[in-house]
């Protein structure tokens, strides 16, 4: 037993000290699935491969498709040729026309089953002209085509031996890939520096900010909750950064349910919700209302007046359609099981209830939830958007042709005049034409209110000391760590 | 005693085959599409049904059951249908890690349990065993996800004696150990009073202490000896429970094992590895129940005469 002590005390001293190490590691909510991005749809495994990968396009600050790993024109309104910058893979092989062929040869395969494959279908054929120019076919024209063009390029010649980029991907990212030995412990490098960069997944958000001030981690982002990063932010040793989000949350309704069906109840319920009291005090304020899907400051979005906290005027629109002190409505409300998003929409349901609308609050594991919204079991739900590029989402949300499976329109809006400005937009040859249909689309959403905005979320990063130049982008992603300098600190507590 | 033994095995083999029909039908009956997950929403209708054919999803539920328990017959627990990697590997890989910490925690538990269970029992209706009840008391009452942050808070955070999670250091495990292993001890030292009373009432402990032995002796030498059966019984069913049970302080602790990925596969409806998982455990249990009842029968023949008529 004296053994066994002394044991454990030796144990303990020796990790009392731990080493000051070079590699800057990021504490992640959840694991990479796959590395290979014809087949990632998490969150996670895509902003990793962003990293890994180089893709032919990207986004600007105003979300407009910008020329990435090459520029392109337009020829015809179906025909756009790429110019492919000069880039190699990490094996030093040169990226050409014939990998981007490959790779979206590969996605547009059927039998591949790639998730991608259902945005790109407009794609007729692909044609190599040289080795740094490719050209793309279209069946119809779409003035928003070169911005689907995301997914990281792969090496065709890896690409022909069915290489296993899922778990040894081969890019011509910024970083290369240096080892995955466990799910939840993912190793990259900078390559302009040599900066080692290492993934864990730590799931619980106190757990990865005690990491944090201990030291075992340097930088984590999101998925904290408020009170977290309240209580990050007095710590001397660590530092927080929010930075405009543009993930979009809402109140979803089923439209042919008979209650919420009623165009008043849902004012009703817009007029009863105080936003700004729930942003101040339950987001921490880091979130800023909506008004619309797409946030002002993308090149479609648009800020059409909201609806103002006023719980009289919800009174007056409830007894407008027969409800009173004696007889109120009654809204069942879905949402997942996660505590956050339950203390939330405990907060609208108490809300709700001051101006005498009953509602019911059922939460699910996230499977069933989603499964019961997508299958239109519900009346009221609350769920964001994340990582909205393009305005076409409006055709998947509100267009008529969009019912499940179809789409996302999963509270059954049909709408003749959503419709024909949805359809006006994505006829529209520019993406100013567009953008003006998206406006008078937004404002006229926010009248029909299918969804009732409520706001995006900020993104927050907390970083130890000796952590800078790390910069939050719009849509969460780690390109951060193109630009992060990491100065070795000792880890003492 | 072949027929007890064959009776046993049978019986395990039964509850194997229960288990393993009912994990496949409640997992194809909870809402969620492993397709829709892996394709997304944006999928074009085509498309999800030929990953559903190549997935065998398409097929009636019975022919991909029989499928799937003909290849379980031969060792294949299949592809997880997200990574695309063989499960046995996957398993192979968190496997070592829970049965690391179930044996690390079940070390903390008989190290807590046992000083406190005789504290109690051989100072019963003293302050010391009030004291010892309400500490067991206290330990049964925490949850895991309370106790764990609030210990990496104490040792790790405060003292910085231990790493907050992760299982990159040998001194990793502690926390982790201690999490999991206290609800055990609490359990196991009440377990360890109420024998150890039963047995200080028998006559050969009586009968030792008009000997003249040491209290000491009679406690640890021979009423403690005896006391332990039921208490190794319940031990040793408990590895099965913690094996099972080490979700939450997975997750708290970062802990790569098999509590993590069934959770992640839950969430993914990766059935073939929700299937994997909930079998292994299960076989766990199931083995650890029937070498009880045969240790049992072995060393009680009255067990053997029981089961028989």
């Amino acid at each position: 037993m004296r053994y066994l002590i002394a044991l454990v005390l030796c144990c303990l001293l020796a990790a009392c000290s731990q080493p000051a190490t070079d590699v800057l590691r990021f504490g992640l909510s959840s694991a990479p699935v796959t590395l290979d991005p014809r087949y990632a749809t998490d969150a996670t495994s895509a902003r990793i491969n962003r990293l890994l990968y180089d893709q032919l396009v990207d986004f600007d600050a105003a979300v407009q498709p910008a020329p990435a790993l090459a520029e392109w024109r337009l020829i015809t309104p179906t025909h756009y040729r790429f110019l492919l910058r000069p880039a190699r893979f990490h094996d030093g092989t040169p990226l050409t026309a014939h990998d981007v062929l490959a790779t979206y040869e590969f996605i547009l395969e059927p039998s591949n089953a790639s998730p991608h494959r259902g945005s790109l279908t407009l794609i007729e054929r692909i044609e190599v002209i040289d080795a740094a120019t490719v050209d793309f076919h279209l069946r119809v024209a779409d003035a928003l085509f070169p911005g689907k063009l995301v997914i990281g390029i792969l090496p065709a010649t890896l690409i022909a031996k069915a290489h296993p980029f899922n778990q040894h991907p081969l890019g011509s990212g910024a970083f290369a890939f240096m080892a995955w030995p466990e799910s939840g412990r993912l190793q990259i490098r900078r390559l302009s520096d040599g900066q080692e960069v290492e993934f864990l997944l730590v799931k619980d958000p106190t757990v990865r900010i005690l990491k944090l001030l201990r030291g075992e981690l340097d930088l984590t982002q999101n998925d904290l909750p408020p009170e977290l990063i309240r209580y990050a932010a007095v710590q001397p040793d660590l530092q927080v950064q929010t930075g405009k989000g543009s993930n979009f949350t809402y109140l979803g309704f089923n439209m042919e349910d008979v209650v919420v069906g009623d165009l008043a109840l849902r004012r009703a319920i817009a007029h009863a919700l105080d936003r700004e009291a729930i942003i101040r005090y339950v987001l921490g304020g880091a979130a800023r209302p909506a008004s619309a899907l797409l946030p002002p400051d993308h090149w479609a979005g648009a800020l059409p007046d909201g609806y103002q906290h006023d719980p009289a005027r919800a009174r007056a629109l409830l007894r407008e359609v027969g409800y009173d002190e004696t007889h109120h409505p009654h809204i069942v409300y879905k949402t997942s099981s996660d505590p956050f998003r339950i203390r939330l929409a405990t907060i609208i349901q108490q809300q709700l209830a001051e101006v005498g609308i009953d509602v019911e609050l059922r939460t699910y594991d996230w499977g069933t939830f989603y499964g019961d919204i997508k299958a239109g079991r519900f009346q009221m739900y609350s769920l964001s958007w994340v990582g909205i590029k393009t305005p076409d989402i409006f055709k998947y949300v509100f267009h008529s042709s969009s019912l499940p499976p179809a789409g996302a329109n999963r509270g059954r809006y049909v709408s003749a005049t959503a419709d024909s400005l949805i359809e006006a937009a994505d006829a529209a040859p520019t993406l100013a034409e567009q953008a003006e249909y998206y406006h008078e689309l937004q404002a006229y959403l926010l009248e029909a209110l299918p969804y009732v905005p409520l706001w995006y979320e900020d993104h927050v990063a907390v970083t130890r000391r000796g952590v800078s130049g790390y910069v939050l982008a719009p849509d969460g992603n780690y390109d951060g760590l193109n630009t992060v300098r990491y100065e070795t600190m000792a880890n003492t507590p | 005693m072949p027929t007890f033994f064959l009776s046993r095995l049978l019986s395990a083999l039964f509850v194997l085959f229960g288990v393993t029909c009912l994990v496949f039908l409640l997992l194809h009956l909870v809402p969620g599409d492993p397709v829709e997950v892996m394709l997304g929403e944006s999928a074009q209708p085509a498309d999800r049904e030929a990953l559903r054919q190549a997935l065998g999803l398409d097929r009636p539920l019975l022919v991909q059951f029989l499928d799937y328990f003909e290849r379980l017959l031969r060792g294949d627990l299949g592809v997880s249908l997200h990574s695309q990697r063989p499960i046995v590997d996957l398993i192979l890989e968190r496997f070592p890690a829970t049965l690391e910490l179930a044996l690390a925690a079940l070390v903390v538990a008989v190290v807590i349990a046992f000083p406190l269970g005789v504290l109690a029992a051989v100072r019963k209706d003293t302050p010391w065993d009030y004291s010892a009840m309400s500490v067991s008391l206290f330990g049964v009452s925490m949850p895991n996800f309370w106790l764990g942050p609030v210990l990496i808070l104490i040792f790790s955070v405060w003292l910085g004696w231990l790493p907050v999670s992760g299982r990159d250091e040998p001194t990793s495990i502690i926390l982790p150990a201690i999490t999991l292993g206290t609800a055990l001890a609490a359990v196991l030292s009440r377990m360890v009073r109420a024998a150890l009373l039963e047995v200080l009432g028998e006559d050969f402990v009586r009968t030792a202490r008009a000997k003249g032995l040491s209290e000491r002796r009679v406690i640890w030498r021979h009423a403690l000896r005896n006391a332990l059966l039921p208490v190794v019984t319940i031990l040793g069913l408990q590895l099965g429970v913690l094996l099972g049970g080490a979700v939450i302080t997975e997750i708290v602790f970062s802990w790569p094992g098999l509590g993590q990925l069934t959770i992640e596969a839950i969430q993914t409806r990766d059935y073939p590895v929700v299937q994997a998982c909930v079998l292994l455990i299960s076989v766990g249990y199931v083995l650890v129940n029937t070498l009880t009842d045969l240790v049992y029968a072995w060393l009680d023949p009255r067990v053997r005469l029981g089961e028989g008529g």
